[in-house]
């Protein structure tokens, strides 16, 4: 799992590295949504992200809940609430807006490395439903041609935002080693 | 015969089925042969208007149908198709 970034010449021992004005991007993304869940992508190459790709979160559209890998527990649960409430707990990314980005990364010889969310209520750690929907998009991101990516959970819960990163594998998650610069 | 892939939330409406295949000579044509086997799936990706919803995507050989020529992006035998569910989380 851990793997090398290039930095220029220099090799740096980490899973990751986010340049500081991307997270800051990130951060300013979950801030204007809030109360609402946002979500995006992050790309770049051998582990150093370089690109961001805000995507809407359309968990609010009609049927959205239903062809998204949420559990039966989880899909009923979003139906009893208005679809506002529906995006203070939850996103679902729009595929337009995936399709728009990954076609980006290929223009210009990228590879996802992060899918990133906001968690407007709750810590920055993967929830049940986040870490059964990653597991269950295991099989389908070679299908599509892209890496396994990490997964980046900003929390607003506090007022200083709490970023952390994480690697989702068959149901376990691990913390990415992520260096900010 | 064209190998449809299923996605865990699909699963449900194909009896549980994880992969398909039928006859086609489009997507849109297999969007109909799967609906007359599996009805309501055609409900499950497409709005009102026949369009391809917004949380759902679909691949003709690892090729993303949306940059193809969409719904009427043409099928032959031994095309493997995969349905993409919206990345999601809570």
């Amino acid at each position: 799992m851990k793997r090398e970034a290039q930095d220029g010449e220099k090799t740096i021992v980490a899973d990751l590295v986010i340049p500081k004005t991307i997270l800051d991007d990130i951060i300013a993304h979950a801030k204007e949504l809030t109360p609402y869940e946002c979500c995006g992508l992050l790309a770049g190459t051998n582990g150093v992200v370089s690109h961001l790709y805000r995507t809407k979160n359309i968990v609010a559209m009609e049927g959205a809940q239903n062809l998204s890998s949420f559990d039966s527990a989880k899909a009923a649960h979003l139906e009893r609430l208005s679809p506002a409430e529906r995006a203070e707990i939850a996103f679902v990314m729009d595929m337009q807006d995936f399709s728009s980005a990954k076609k980006d990364m290929r223009n210009n010889g990228l590879d996802l490395q992060i899918v990133y969310h906001s968690h407007p209520h709750d810590p920055a750690r993967p929830s049940v439903t986040d870490i059964k929907i990653a597991t269950d998009y295991e099989e389908i991101w070679p299908k599509i041609n892209l890496p396994i990516p990490a997964y980046l959970i900003v929390s607003l819960m506090s007022p200083e935002p709490d970023v952390k990163t994480y690697w989702i594998k068959s149901g376990c998650v691990t913390p990415a080693d992520v260096l900010i610069r | 015969m064209i190998k449809v892939r299923i996605p865990t939330p699909l699963r449900p409406v194909t009896k549980g089925q994880g992969e398909v295949e039928t006859k086609a000579g489009s997507v849109v044509e297999m969007i109909e042969s799967l609906n007359s086997t599996y009805p309501g799936i055609k409900d499950r990706l497409c709005d009102e208007m026949g369009e391809l919803r917004r949380f759902v995507n679909i691949y003709v050989n690892e090729e993303d149908i949306r940059f193809l020529t969409g719904k009427d992006t043409p099928l032959k035998d031994g095309d493997e198709v995969s349905i993409v569910p919206a990345i999601a989380g809570g």
